[in-house]
């Protein structure tokens, strides 16, 4: 017999026969009527979550991962504000049940059996996944990878301060909101999850505003493997900026009297708190999970004796509230209700085409008050000195900065974030004289966690700011990349265009800094980026276009709610020189700010039809040298740069090649996974063009003077092309 | 046999008309409770509700004004909501429309059938004495019901704009399925009504006796309502109720404090959402069948074109609903004596 129907059972059977478990009688600030909330939130958990069972078994549900035994959530939910943004663990459908009853013309059984169906009208996702969340509760939708969506909740938590000194536009949580984030007794072990509560604490420590209440629902167990006895408890008590609360979540009464002193700290003295909430799991880990395989059948039993609605019964009749008989009734009648309910539901349309499932990948654009730019007072003001060079050519990394500056002066809402980027100005100088322009509350330096400074981003994202995170190198990204694939880009496609994090991450990657670094400072592997759909890979390969582009990838954020990374090769940062000693041949003049390069505009060098060389970054500059030796050598050559790596500017680079007898790709990229593997069969499928490529080796960057030994030199570019043009394909 | 489940659906005003002259004599059963209702009156120096039920003729400008429709139609519903049959009936939740809402509050258990009286004839009296602006209804769908939403927010334009203009006033007062029903000043009535076509040759319709409801306008009836009517009338619902918001006042969950506060607050001055009142209905419970009770038989029309709007089961226009209903009837309108049996 399924656990499911012997929890039911019994409940049924000790309600009325008034056998219900002991425990602390019912004191504390929760109301009757409050207190009745609680339970009925729970009765339609648990109806719900008895119901998605049986519409799996009918082919009609999807998902049965349930909340039973976490009913107890009901009691946070009530002691808190539905403004309060909740980042909820995906065994809180009490809490989001309850929190439904706060806000007026809520169907949230409908919208939970949709979410069930997977009907193309669930609210939250439009039936691409069954998520907790709702516009119109505040509950951003979570995505299933474990504790992921605790750096964020730091980083919201973070932009409700931030956002009283400067205003988004498109500001989403009030000044006295707080955010929310739970999560279970396994994920808090989680490495992200640890980082989160790190971060948190070192952020309050330094008496930072940071508005958190995260909410440790202990059921003693993650799938199989038990939570050591205490271990919640002891890891947490005494954490530095870290408050600990702790209450019974078998008790409404407790939960919620424990759950508004924690609300109250966080909210009045804007600092985290860690609530402990001890919960049973009831029916074991999701539908296909049979608990008594791997725990004794007595320790199953002994947890459903504790069935919190059970508990929940005593409590209201104790505290006068509602008698069993009529507990009983409203159990039965949700549950009767429930099956109504589900049986309309699960008749409503559901997602069919790539298409329709795909429609979410990319958020609507919103609209965003015009600007004109800021003064030329303000500007002369906050360039100061820099003016005067501008009408000479500069190294990239100068005129990175200097449009930022001018991003940053325009756009009040940006903000950037990352290891050294304010006082120090960025390891290469990048963001040098921002802080002193900005201030420290828009250039932030911050503790050295990537997870942590995407986790920020996202977070500062969801009020209303446009956030330029930072990771400082390439290789940097890869701990926290799941930040960038697991959550910001999936937002959209789980909210159904609801909720979005546009940003712009910039990244300093790529090789060839003679000499310096080896691997971990010259990582040439953008793989992980480009297959991540909805996100945008941009790679400048000279100031210019660095500028141009940057303007865009704002663009795109603030208008159209991107996740854009930006990928500056560091290798260009100081390039002054092409052919020769001081030709000044790399540098150029800051475009004007109103100049942008749009999305998927590809740039040219040259007109030849000899050979098209098809590349990017650190490859158009080796490619540049490579082209003046085969004009030597009678070859009409042109020069495309790709710029934008993801998605690929398909027509734009088939228009670009046209007419060209031959394609070379140059990709410092490696040879497996590289970009030249798209392009490779872009061309392949889209031309009848003889076409080679030129790629790094499928090996680490070596430091010293082996250092661009694996990748892409101008002689190997020259090489493959004669080879290309002499022997065809 | 097994129960059908309903939702019960409370009328509001200009549902007691020429046809419904004598429906308490014909339909109310509990003839010590409308006496009492008649003491009440008889004691405010009001015509009874038997006397005005009986009278020889329909008189619009009697039958229709405030003080006396409000206790009339009140009455007609209380009486049909107890007339159900509860051996062929479950009735799962109670809302209404509009000055309905009053006899939610009496059917879902909330006011006793005393203080519904009194709620819903003092804030009657209040609105006739008062009579601050009027009501214009006019149709966004066209006869085939199928929904329009372009021409909604045109309708909604339009009033913002003559909202805008000086000594103008015109809000939403009523989302009523499909057709909206304004509230506004003379001014503001007139200019609607001059700028929108006629349409069905009814259309702009002015609601006679009709104040602006639900809209800013009311604020000194709500002010004089609280003062007069008190929180300590309130108690728990025995039925979840629907408000004019979609939102539900749960047996056992319910703050009366709150509820107080709703019904002689927000529910007076701000607009009326039937048409959420009816998604929720549909779409929280589910119910076999909608019932609507008497007076009246006005209603239905906004019921059905709610759950189109709502796309209830698939419907999507005037059409689909009549197939339905022909094949398993998901209304049932107690005015209508051949619907009406079907449930008491």
């Amino acid at each position: 017999m399924d656990r499911a129907d012997i929890v039911h059972d019994n409940f049924l059977r000790r309600v009325a026969a008034r056998d219900l478990p002991t425990g602390e009688a019912p004191s504390g600030p929760l109301s009757p009527a409050d207190a009745v909330a609680a339970y009925r939130a729970g009765c339609l958990t648990r109806a719900l979550d008895r119901t998605s069972r049986a519409m799996q078994k009918a082919g009609q549900g999807f998902y049965t991962i349930g909340s039973s035994g976490h009913e107890g959530l009901a009691a946070v939910a009530l002691a808190l504000r539905p403004t309060d943004m909740a980042f909820l663990h995906y065994r809180d459908a009490a809490f989001q049940i309850a929190r439904a009853g706060q806000v007026d013309g809520q169907s949230i059984a409908w919208d939970m059996l949709l979410s069930f169906a997977a009907s193309s009208e669930d609210p939250i996702s439009g039936g691409r996944h069954k998520v907790l969340g709702s516009r119109a509760l505040n509950i951003p939708p979570q995505t299933s990878t474990i504790a992921s969506h605790l750096p964020k909740a730091v980083g919201a938590a973070y932009a409700i301060g931030a956002a009283r000194r400067h205003r988004p536009e498109h500001q989403e949580l009030p000044d006295d909101a707080i955010v929310y984030c739970s999560f279970g007794d396994a994920s808090a072990n989680h490495s992200t999850a640890q980082g989160a509560f790190n971060t948190a604490g070192w952020t309050s420590y330094q008496s930072i505003p940071l508005p958190l209440l995260f909410v440790c629902e202990d059921n003693g167990i993650g799938i199989s493997t038990k939570t050591p006895k205490g271990w919640i408890a002891a890891g947490f008590q005494n954490r530095p900026g870290l408050k600990y609360f702790h209450c019974d979540g078998l008790d409404i009464f407790d939960t919620y009297r424990v759950a508004t002193e924690a609300a109250d700290y966080v909210r009045t003295r804007k600092k985290p708190a860690f609530l402990h909430v001890k919960t049973i799991r009831l029916y074991g880990h999701a539908g296909a999970d049979v608990p008594t395989t791997y725990l004794p059948r007595e320790e199953v039993e002994a947890e459903e004796a504790n069935d919190p609605l059970l508990h929940s019964v005593r409590l209201l009749a104790e505290a006068g509230a509602l008698d069993p008989s009529e507990a009983l009734a409203i159990y039965n009648d949700t549950a009767a209700r429930v099956a109504r309910v589900a049986a309309e539901a699960v008749k409503r349309p559901r997602l069919k085409t790539a298409a329709e499932v795909m429609a979410a990948l990319i958020p609507p654009k919103r609209a965003c008050k015009p600007t004109n730019g800021p003064t030329p007072e303000a500007r002369a003001a906050a360039f100061g000195g820099d003016m005067k060079q501008m009408a000479e050519p500069q190294i990239m990394s100068r005129i990175i900065n200097w449009a930022l500056t001018d991003l940053m002066l325009t756009h009040p809402e940006v903000v950037m974030m990352g290891e050294d980027v304010g006082r120090k100005g960025g390891v290469y100088g990048v963001t040098q004289k921002l802080q002193a322009r900005f201030g420290q509350d828009r250039m932030i330096d911050t503790l050295l966690d990537e997870q942590s400074i995407l986790g920020l981003a996202i977070g500062m994202a969801q009020n209303g700011f446009v956030p330029m995170p930072e990771i400082q190198f390439l290789a940097y990204l890869h701990n926290a990349e799941d930040q960038l694939r697991g959550e910001a880009a999936t937002l959209p496609f789980f909210s159904n265009g609801q909720y979005t994090n546009p940003m712009v991450l910039r990244i300093a990657g790529l090789g060839y800094q003679k000499g310096f670094g080896g691997h971990f400072h010259n990582d040439n592997s953008v793989a992980v980026i480009r297959d991540i759909p909805g996100v945008i890979l941009a790679c400048p390969s000279n100031g210019a276009d660095a500028a141009r582009m940057l303007r865009e990838c704002v663009r795109l954020a603030r208008e159209e709610q991107r996740v854009v990374v930006f990928l500056e090769p560091i290798a260009l940062y100081p390039m002054r020189d092409l052919h020769g000693d001081k030709d000044g041949g790399w540098m150029t003049r800051y475009p004007d700010p109103s100049e942008v390069i749009g999305l998927g505009e590809v740039g040219q060098h040259g007109d030849g039809t000899d050979l098209a060389i098809v590349t990017y970054g650190n490859g158009c500059y080796l490619s540049r040298q490579a082209e003046k030796r085969l004009a030597e050598d009678g070859v009409k050559a042109r020069i495309i740069d790709v710029r934008w790596l993801s998605p690929l500017p398909d027509d734009a680079l088939v228009a670009a090649v046209a007419g060209c007898k031959r394609i070379l790709i140059v990709d410092e990229c490696r040879r497996t996974g590289g970009p030249a593997e798209g392009l490779m069969a872009l061309f392949t499928e889209r031309t009848e063009v003889p076409l080679a490529r030129v790629t790094s080796e499928d090996s680490f960057i070596a430091t010293g003077p082996a250092y661009a030994a694996t990748m892409p030199s101008a002689d190997s570019v020259y090489s493959a092309a004669k080879a290309l043009i002499g022997g065809g394909k | 046999m097994t129960r059908k489940t309903a939702v019960v659906i409370c009328p509001g005003r200009g549902t007691y008309t020429k046809t419904e002259l004598g429906y308490l004599g014909r339909h109310f059963a509990d003839k010590a409770l409308l006496a009492s209702f008649d003491a009440i009156r008889t004691g405010l120096g009001q015509d009874t509700l038997t006397a005005l039920d009986g009278a020889p003729a329909y008189s619009v400008a009697r039958h229709t004004r405030g003080d006396n429709a409000s206790g009339l139609i009140y009455a007609c519903t209380l009486g049909d909501f107890h007339a159900i049959d509860a051996g062929k009936i479950d009735v799962v939740a109670v809302t209404g429309n509009s000055m309905g809402w009053y006899s939610t509050l009496a059917c879902g258990g909330a006011l006793s059938a005393g203080a519904g009286f009194e709620v819903v004839n003092t804030m009657g009296t209040l609105m006739q004495q008062s009579l601050i602006g009027g009501q214009v209804l006019y149709p966004f769908v066209g006869e085939d019901w199928s929904p329009d939403a372009a021409q909604r927010a045109n309708l909604l334009t339009l009033a913002a704009k003559i909202n805008s203009r000086p000594g103008h006033v015109l809000t939403l007062s009523i989302d009523l399925g499909g057709m909206l029903v304004l509230a506004g000043n003379e001014d503001g009535l007139k200019a609607f009504e001059a700028s929108v076509p006629p349409l069905q040759g009814r259309f702009p319709l002015r609601l006679a006796n009709h104040a602006g409801f639900h809209s800013a306008l009311q604020a000194p009836v709500a002010a004089e309502g609280r003062a007069r009517l008190a929180p300590t009338l309130f108690g728990q619902p025995k039925l979840p109720m629907i408000d004019g918001r979609g939102t539900i006042w749960w047996p056992g969950a319910t703050d009366t404090q709150r509820l107080w506060d709703y019904t002689l607050g927000h529910q007076v001055t701000e607009p009326y959402d039937f048409t959420a009142a009816i998604r929720i209905a549909a779409r929280e419970f589910a119910p076999d069948l909608f019932i609507i009770t008497g007076p009246g038989t006005t209603l239905g029309g906004a019921v059905a074109q709610s759950l189109i709007l709502a796309n209830w089961r698939n419907m999507r226009s005037k059409a689909d609903f009549q197939t339905q209903q022909q094949s398993a009837p998901l209304l049932a309108s107690m005015g209508m004596d051949d619907q009406r049996a079907t449930v008491i």
